[in-house]
């Protein structure tokens, strides 16, 4: 909700997690994202709120809980980690002093959560996590810092470990390094990762299922693989195709997405993604898809579907999808 | 050059400041703040000392002739009933020391709480709170601890529970002000997250970022309770004979500033230069503690 109104900013989002999977979910800003991680812990910010829903965690509904259980549940079962690690943790207390906190809160004796802060400190490659301990965190690098969130966030060995956009604040070979990391704690603990993102590169490296989410609807979902190799969604098709690559021609631009990521207060009619979509026939201004299924476990909501676009709209030979650009495919119309 | 060989020559030390003892290095840098310091730390000294020693006992009547000037035997002279003057300012000190600090601990202890729970939660609480700060805003202050006074009886401790009364308001607005900005820091979200109690939120997340402004705000809010007791005493609503205080002890010599000056003089100028200690003080400390001033 805001002032002008209310805002969708999830809606109709459904998804299953298996223990010890690694999900990724990506979208563009604004897309609900971060917002969808957040209501599974009920840390929706003022003046927002979960209208209606489910989320069930062993077959308990956490949006029934109480305060005190739902508080219960965070950091415990089900932990979560922030895009910056300066503003996550405390300016103001020791490092070491934070992830035993994040044990404090859950019933386990000092001397035995400073004995395990250490132990994570370590597994999170920390050197010298005795003397790291002491430190504030301003004293430490930012990589250091989001091991530090992360050895919080494995603290009492959740579950489940909700990772928001964790490596964008860092530079790339920290990025790389946190990934690494992230990947060996899903293998070698089990912990599940809700990994939250807008870069395709780190759902490739890290994830083995990815949702796609845009204007707060999932759009399409799937395996890795099979949504890198056969993406159906005509926004997963274009996000791939937007992502740099090395070995691309040197005078072939940069490819974006044409328009903007919709206003929420004003969602469009019909399917939200159809103003900035190269494929969208007359339906697609009327009528809302659902997402169904287009493959072995992948679904996507169009009405188009790639295989279709490529079949009968030649969306392989499409290379420029700006307006005015030679696409062929909406010929002099402009968004 | 030499300025930078320096700083990588000693990476360590700097290192390992900590919030306050970097606070304590600026703070002595500043000498007005230094000055006020060594001024306070005397004055509580002297303080301490009349609790058991005074170069005359503070309520002995006529050690010396009524009014008189001040001497080599009597320093600051003697009052009206012939008292030494100097011991009941030494006496005095107690008193404003006592008020000053006291009233300030008691303002924490309510303000600090009341101001964290309006800030964090917001909402109606909040609504209820500012509520019932900017009624007590509204209220003459002056008035109101007369009055309290009046009811308690004039003791030490009820002019405190008056002034605290009527003081407690900034330190419950500064925190809450604080707390309304310092929930909507990321940390507070991950703490959240971690699953942290609320009480731990308040008190351990929030209330130590907010220590600085707090330190600073009662640091000023000790001078003018001080004050505050020695209007209260002036008025003779104050602490009651034969216990001094430097307010009563103005108000006594008032009747007979034109012959014997020295009985204004003396409570004033130790009030004044209390007064204007604490406030240096809290003047060096905003500074050290406000990492925006960092040099």
């Amino acid at each position: 909700m805001t002032d002008g109104g209310i805002v969708r900013a999830v809606d109709g989002v459904s998804f299953d997690l298996y223990p010890g999977e690694s999900l990724g979910i990506v979208g563009e800003s604004g897309s609900g994202k971060s917002m969808t991680a957040l209501s599974i812990l009920r840390l929706i910010p003022e003046p927002g709120r979960i209208v209606s829903g489910q989320v069930l965690f062993h077959d308990h509904d956490l949006l029934q809980l109480t305060g005190e259980e739902i508080r219960e549940i965070r950091g415990r079962d089900i932990a979560m980690i922030f895009q910056d690690p300066q503003s996550s943790l405390n300016p103001v207390l020791r490092t070491g002093f934070q992830v035993d906190e994040a044990m404090l809160a859950h019933g386990k004796s000092k001397v035995e959560a400073r004995e395990r802060t250490l132990e994570l400190l370590k597994r999170v490659r920390i050197p010298a996590p005795q003397s790291r301990y002491r430190d504030f965190p301003h004293q430490l690098s930012g990589g250091m810092r989001q091991r530090a969130m992360i050895a919080m966030g494995l603290a009492n060995a959740p579950a489940i470990l909700i990772a928001d956009e964790p490596t964008t604040a860092l530079d790339v070979t920290v990025q790389a390094q946190i990934l690494e990391l992230l990947a060996d704690l899903n293998r070698e603990l089990g912990t599940a990762i809700v990994m939250i993102t807008h870069n395709m590169g780190v759902v490739a490296g890290l994830c083995t299922r990815v949702l796609v989410m845009y204007a707060g609807e999932i759009v399409e979902q799937g395996p890795v693989e099979q949504i890198f190799e056969n993406p159906q969604h005509p926004y997963t098709w274009s996000l791939l195709r937007s992502i740099p690559r090395v070995d691309a021609l040197r005078h072939e631009r940069l490819r974006s997405i044409e328009g903007i990521a919709p206003d929420l207060l004003r969602p469009p009619s019909g399917c939200r993604f159809h103003p900035r979509c190269p494929f969208r026939i007359e339906k697609c201004f009327t009528d809302e898809p659902r997402l169904e299924s287009v493959g072995a476990d992948q679904k996507a909501a169009c009405w188009v579907t790639m295989d279709r676009a490529r079949s009968e709209m030649g969306a392989d030979k499409l290379v420029d999808i700006r307006p005015g650009a030679a696409s062929g495919v909406h010929p002099g119309e402009m968004l | 050059m030499a300025t930078a060989v320096a700083a990588i020559a000693r990476p360590i030390q700097f290192e390992q400041a900590s919030l306050w003892s970097d606070a304590w290095r600026r703070l002595r840098r500043n000498r007005l703040a230094l000055v006020a310091t060594i001024y306070l730390a005397v004055l509580v000294a002297v303080a301490l000392v009349s609790t058991v020693w005074t170069p005359y006992r503070m309520s002995a009547i006529g050690v010396t002739q009524t009014y008189a000037p001040p001497s080599a035997a009597h320093l600051l002279g003697a009052d009206e009933l012939g008292r030494d003057i100097l011991s009941r300012l030494m006496v005095g000190a107690q008193v404003s020391i006592v008020v000053g600090v006291g009233t300030q601990v008691l303002v924490l202890i309510v303000g600090v709480p009341i101001g964290l729970l309006a800030g964090y939660y917001k909402g109606w609480l909040d609504s209820v709170i500012s509520f019932v700060i900017n009624v007590f805003y509204g209220i003459p202050d002056i008035l109101v601890a007369m009055i309290l006074v009046f009811l308690l009886g004039p003791s030490l401790r009820n002019i405190i529970i008056s002034i605290v009364v009527t003081r407690w308001m900034d330190m419950a607005r500064l925190v809450r002000g604080q707390a309304l900005s310092l929930r909507e820091r990321e940390f507070v979200e991950a703490g959240r997250a971690a699953g942290a109690r609320p009480v731990k939120m308040l008190f351990g997340h929030i209330l130590p970022n907010a220590l600085g402004p707090i330190i600073v705000q009662a640091t000023f809010g000790i001078p003018a309770a001080i004050l505050f007791e020695a209007f209260l005493s002036f008025l003779g609503v104050g602490v009651q004979p034969p216990t001094p205080s430097w307010g009563s002890m103005a108000n006594e010599g008032v009747a007979s500033i034109q012959y014997a000056p020295h009985m204004v003089i003396a409570p004033s100028i130790a009030l004044s230069l209390t007064l204007m200690a604490f406030n240096f003080l809290g003047d060096g400390l905003r500074d050290a503690l406000d990492p925006r001033t960092r040099r």
